[in-house]
C-alpha cells in the first residue's frame, strides 16, 4: 500500500496529472465525466507507480468493466513509463452525495 | 468488496490491470443478433396481428390467432428477452455464459422455432408444429443451460433470484408447448381453453413477467441513480409472481378455481408491488425522467388495464363470448405491457452494447467531438416517436380486442409493425453513423 502521507513534489504532480486524464473518462451513460461523479476515492503516487481507488454507480452496472479499462488507459496515456493500477472498490458504496456541485446541475439533481 | 488487482510489469507495454471488456459478457454479436432479429420479429407480429384480426377477434384458437400470437410471443419477445438475458445475466453475476458457441446456437433455433411453430399453425402440416415444438425445446434448454453459468453464483439479489425462477418458468412454458404441439396430433386430450390459457400464462407471467419484473429491480434504480436503502417491493415482486405462477397455471389447467384464485390473488399482488417499485424509483431518483420513463409509464399503464381484463374475466357473470373477449383483451395488454418495455429498454441496452463494440474499434468521440455517450448512439425525435405509435398501436390492438372490432385491431397490428420498423431502423443507424463521426472527428 503507498502512503499518501509521503507524497513528494514529483508524486503530487502525477498525482495531478492523473486526476486530470481521470477527468477526461466520462461515464457514457451520464455524459459527465469520473471524478465530477465522485467514483474516484483516492489517487496516490509514489516513485513510479500510480494507484486509483475508483467506483461505480452500483455494482454490475452496464460500464463496470469499460469505465476502469478506460480510467486506466487515459492515465497510462498522460503518465508514459508509468505504472498504473485501477482498484475498483465498492466500499463505501457509491451514494448521489457525492456528485460534484457540476455534476449537480448538469443532471438536474435536487440535494435531498 | 474490493477487487484487488494485479500490478502491471515494469516493462513495457504493460497490459491492463482492471477486467478486460469482455471478460464476463459475450461478444456484442451475440445479444445484438437477437435484438435485431427481436426487431424483425416485432413487425411481423403486427403484421400477423392485421392479417388474423378477423380470427383473433371471432376464435382466438383458431390456426390462424394461434400463428399471430406465437409469432409475438416466439419471434418478438422471447427472442429480445433470451439476448437481454444473455447480455445482463452475466454482468450482474459477473461469471460468464457457459459457451458463447451455445449462445449462438441458441439465437438459430430461436430463429428456427420461431419460423416453424408460427407457419405450422397457419398453414400446416402438423409435422411443421410439432418440428416447431422439438426445435423449440431444444433451443430453450440449451439457452437454460448456457444461462445456468452465470445464474448459479450464489446472492447477487433480488434480479439474479428472480431470473433463475424465470428460466424455470421458460423451460415449464416450452413443456407445455411440445406437449401441445404433439396433442394435435395424438389426441391424448382435449385441447380446452383454459389449458391453453394455463401454457399463455405461465408464458406471459412466468417467463416474461417474472423475468422483467426481476430485471427492473436492477436497471430502474441504477438508470435514475435512485437509491432506495430499505427497498422490498421489489422482493416482494418477485417472490409473490415467482410464487403465484404455478397456482394460478395449475387452476387454469385442472379447471380448479380454489387453486386458480390464490395464485391468482399472489401474482396480481405481486404486480402491485412491481408498481409500487417503480413509482418509489421515481421518487427517489436523482435524474430528470427520460425517454425510456415514457415507455415504462406507458407500459405500466397497460399492466393496469391487463390486470383488470383478467379480473373481470374471473369476476363477472357475463356469458361465454363475453368472458372470452375479456381473457383476449387481458391476454393483449400483458403483450402490450411486455412489448413496450422491451422497445423502451432497447433504447438503452442497444446503445449501450454499440458503444462498447465502437469503443473496441477505435471510436471514442461523438458527433459534437466530445467523448463518445450512449445517447450519440440514437436519434431521439425518432424514438420519441416510436414510443407515440407503439403505444397507439398496443392501445388500438387491445381496444380491439375487447371490443371484437376486427378493424381495430387491425389497424393496431399494422400500426405495432410500423413501430418495429422505426425502432429497429433507429437503433441500427444510430451507430453507423457515430462511425462516420467517429471518422470524421478522427480525420479533422
Amino acid at each position: 500500500m503507498i502512503d499518501p502521507s509521503t507524497a513528494d513534489p514529483q508524486a503530487e504532480s502525477r498525482r495531478e496529472a492523473a486526476l486530470a486524464a481521470l477527468g477526461d473518462v466520462w461515464d457514457p451513460e451520464l455524459g459527465l465525466d469520473v471524478v465530477s461523479l465522485g467514483l474516484v476515492y483516492d489517487v496516490r503516487a509514489e516513485d513510479d507507480r500510480v494507484e486509483i481507488d475508483m467506483t461505480l454507480t452500483t455494482p454490475g452496472c452496464p460500464v463496470s468493466e469499460q469505465l476502469p479499462s478506460e480510467a486506466e488507459s487515459a492515465v497510462r496515456a498522460a503518465l508514459p513509463g508509468v505504472e498504473v493500477t485501477v482498484n475498483v472498490v465498492w466500499d463505501p458504496p457509491w451514494t448521489p452525495e457525492r456528485l460534484s456541485p457540476l455534476a449537480l446541475e448538469r443532471l438536474g439533481f435536487r440535494r435531498r | 468488496m474490493v477487487v484487488q488487482t494485479q500490478p502491471a510489469p515494469r516493462t513495457a507495454p504493460a497490459p491492463p490491470s482492471v477486467p478486460v471488456p469482455g471478460e464476463s459478457v459475450p461478444p456484442p454479436s451475440v445479444p445484438l443478433s437477437f435484438l435485431a432479429a427481436a426487431g424483425l420479429g416485432l413487425s411481423l407480429f403486427g403484421l400477423a396481428v392485421w392479417f388474423a384480426a378477423d380470427r383473433i377477434v371471432t376464435s382466438p384458437a383458431h390456426p390462424g390467432a394461434l400463428a399471430a400470437v406465437h409469432v409475438g410471443m416466439l419471434a418478438f419477445l422471447t427472442t429480445a428477452v433470451l439476448g437481454a438475458a444473455h447480455q445482463f445475466t452475466p454482468v450482474v453475476a459477473r461469471r460468464p455464459l457457459r459457451s458463447v458457441t451455445v449462445a449462438r446456437v441458441t439465437f438459430v433455433g430461436m430463429v428456427a422455432t420461431a419460423w416453424l411453430l408460427p407457419s405450422g399453425f397457419a398453414h400446416g402440416p402438423e409435422s411443421l408444429v410439432a418440428a416447431g415444438g422439438v426445435t423449440g425445446a431444444v433451443t430453450v434448454l440449451l439457452a437454460a443451460w448456457n444461462l445456468s453459468g452465470p445464474l448459479s453464483v450464489r446472492g447477487r439479489g433480488v434480479p439474479l433470484a428472480g431470473l433463475r425462477l424465470s428460466v424455470t418458468y421458460l423451460v415449464a412454458t416450452v413443456a407445455f408447448g411440445v406437449v401441445y404441439a404433439f396433442d394435435r396430433q395424438a389426441a391424448w386430450f382435449p385441447l380446452l381453453p383454459h389449458r391453453v390459457l394455463a401454457h399463455a400464462h405461465v408464458g406471459l407471467l412466468g417467463w416474461l413477467g417474472l423475468t422483467y419484473v426481476a430485471v427492473a429491480e436492477k436497471l430502474w434504480p441504477m438508470f435514475l441513480l435512485a437509491h432506495r436503502p430499505r427497498a422490498r417491493e421489489g422482493a416482494w415482486a418477485v417472490g409473490l409472481v415467482g410464487a403465484g405462477v404455478p397456482l394460478l397455471a395449475a387452476g387454469l389447467l385442472f379447471a380448479a378455481p380454489a387453486v386458480a384464485w390464490p395464485g391468482g390473488l399472489a401474482v396480481g399482488a405481486g404486480l402491485v408491488c412491481h408498481l409500487v417499485s417503480l413509482v418509489q424509483v421515481v421518487r427517489h431518483r436523482r435524474r430528470p425522467l427520460e425517454l425510456l420513463h415514457g415507455f415504462l409509464f406507458a407500459s405500466a399503464a397497460f399492466l393496469v388495464v391487463a390486470v383488470a381484463f383478467g379480473a373481470a374475466a374471473a369476476l363477472l357473470p357475463v356469458d361465454t363470448p363475453t368472458r372470452t373477449r375479456l381473457v383476449t383483451a387481458e391476454v393483449a395488454a400483458l403483450a402490450a405491457w411486455l412489448g413496450l418495455a422491451v422497445i423502451g429498454h432497447a433504447h438503452k441496452i442497444v446503445p449501450f452494447i454499440a458503444y462498447k463494440a465502437l469503443r473496441a474499434r477505435g471510436v471514442t468521440t461523438g458527433r459534437s467531438g466530445r467523448p463518445l455517450l450512449f445517447a450519440d448512439l440514437l436519434h431521439r425525435p425518432t424514438a420519441r416517436l416510436t414510443l407515440a405509435v407503439a403505444a397507439a398501436g398496443y392501445l388500438l390492438a387491445v381496444a380491439g380486442a375487447a371490443a371484437a372490432s376486427r378493424d381495430v385491431l387491425a389497424v393496431g397490428g399494422a400500426t405495432v409493425a410500423a413501430a418495429g420498423v422505426l425502432v429497429t431502423a433507429n437503433l441500427a443507424i444510430g451507430p453507423r453513423r457515430a462511425v462516420r463521426a467517429g471518422g470524421a472527428a478522427t480525420s479533422s
